[in-house]
């Protein structure tokens, strides 16, 4: 139950990401700041597991810098903060206490998703 | 280019380890002397820097955005996501653009937990080696989310390996 909570929340904080990135000019920071913000004022008071929740808007928040060269549409940013969301709920014990971790298990699952987009985008063009 | 892959890789190589060392406890010795050596001799030699002018700034902007995030997380008892949002935002509000992304770095520097760095000169140190490390992995993983806080990591895991804290 916990994880499909954590799912929703983390789809949720990807689609405010990508929204107020692809609607309004604040900067890549200004996004994810206010995202992290916001995540970590108001989970923790509502939910029992809110910190946990927390860290995975966090991390998700993160997702969302990517580039749109990187990420183009919506179900593509979606699909990343799901895996974002699941590395979080799992690797909770992995590099506990060094700055920067979210951002790794972020930039993970950005990666998990974009080198074999781009692979198979290479095969498709040779194959052209 | 390799070199520049390897030192980002860094956090998630340690990562494996951490998860991996329990299985062979004897070897986790030689495998961290093994990455240090990397870190100190191969590193400086093969990784390119591009401008050297741009790495005081940033190294500067950098350990101000660590040192803020880790004092507003820590003796203000803000906690590290709120204080590294605070940064983050204070940032957008004076900095340019790119400086913007300097500042928020160091921010994910400095939300490193006490257990990690107990004094603030490792905060400063880490936030400096940040700053360096952004000029060097300027361009790797360009456009990928998460790329910042990989970076923040291997500078923290940089100081943590040679000044202390331990993993």
């Amino acid at each position: 139950m916990s994880v499909l909570l954590a799912m929703s929340l983390g789809l949720l904080w990807g689609f405010a990401g990508h929204t107020l990135r692809k609607r309004t000019k604040l900067s890549v920071v200004a996004v994810s700041s206010w995202l992290t913000l916001v995540a970590a004022l108001v989970l923790p008071r509502f939910f029992h597991e809110g910190y946990l929740f927390a860290l995975i808007c966090t991390a998700v928040s993160y997702v969302v810098m990517s580039s749109s060269n990187r990420l183009e549409k919506l179900w593509e940013t979606l699909v990343v903060c799901l895996i974002c969301t699941l590395l979080v709920y799992f690797g909770q014990d992995v590099l506990v206490g060094i700055g920067g971790r979210l951002g790794t298990l972020a930039a993970l699952s950005a990666l998990i998703f974009i080198v074999p987009k781009v692979h198979f985008g290479l095969l498709k063009a040779r194959r052209r | 280019m390799l070199c520049q892959h390897a030192l980002i890789l860094l956090p998630l190589f340690v990562a494996t380890l951490e998860l991996a060392i329990p299985f062979f406890p004897k070897t986790s010795g030689l495998i961290y002397l093994s990455l240090v050596t990397f870190i100190f001799i191969v590193a400086p030699k093969r990784c390119a820097i591009g401008d050297w002018r741009k790495i005081l700034p940033s190294a500067l902007i950098s350990a101000l955005g660590a040192v803020a995030t880790f004092a507003l997380a820590n003796h203000l008892d803000l906690g590290p996501l709120v204080a590294s949002a605070i940064v983050g935002l204070v940032g957008t509000f004076f900095l340019a653009e790119d400086d913007q992304l300097k500042i928020y770095l160091g921010a994910f520097v400095g939300m490193t937990s006490v257990a990690r760095f107990p004094s603030l000169g490792l905060v400063v140190v880490a936030g400096l080696v940040g700053g360096v490390l952004w000029q060097v992995l300027n361009e790797t993983w360009n456009g990928v989310g998460g790329r910042l806080g990989t970076i923040a990591a291997a500078a923290v895991l940089v100081v943590v390996l040679t000044l202390g804290g331990g993993l």
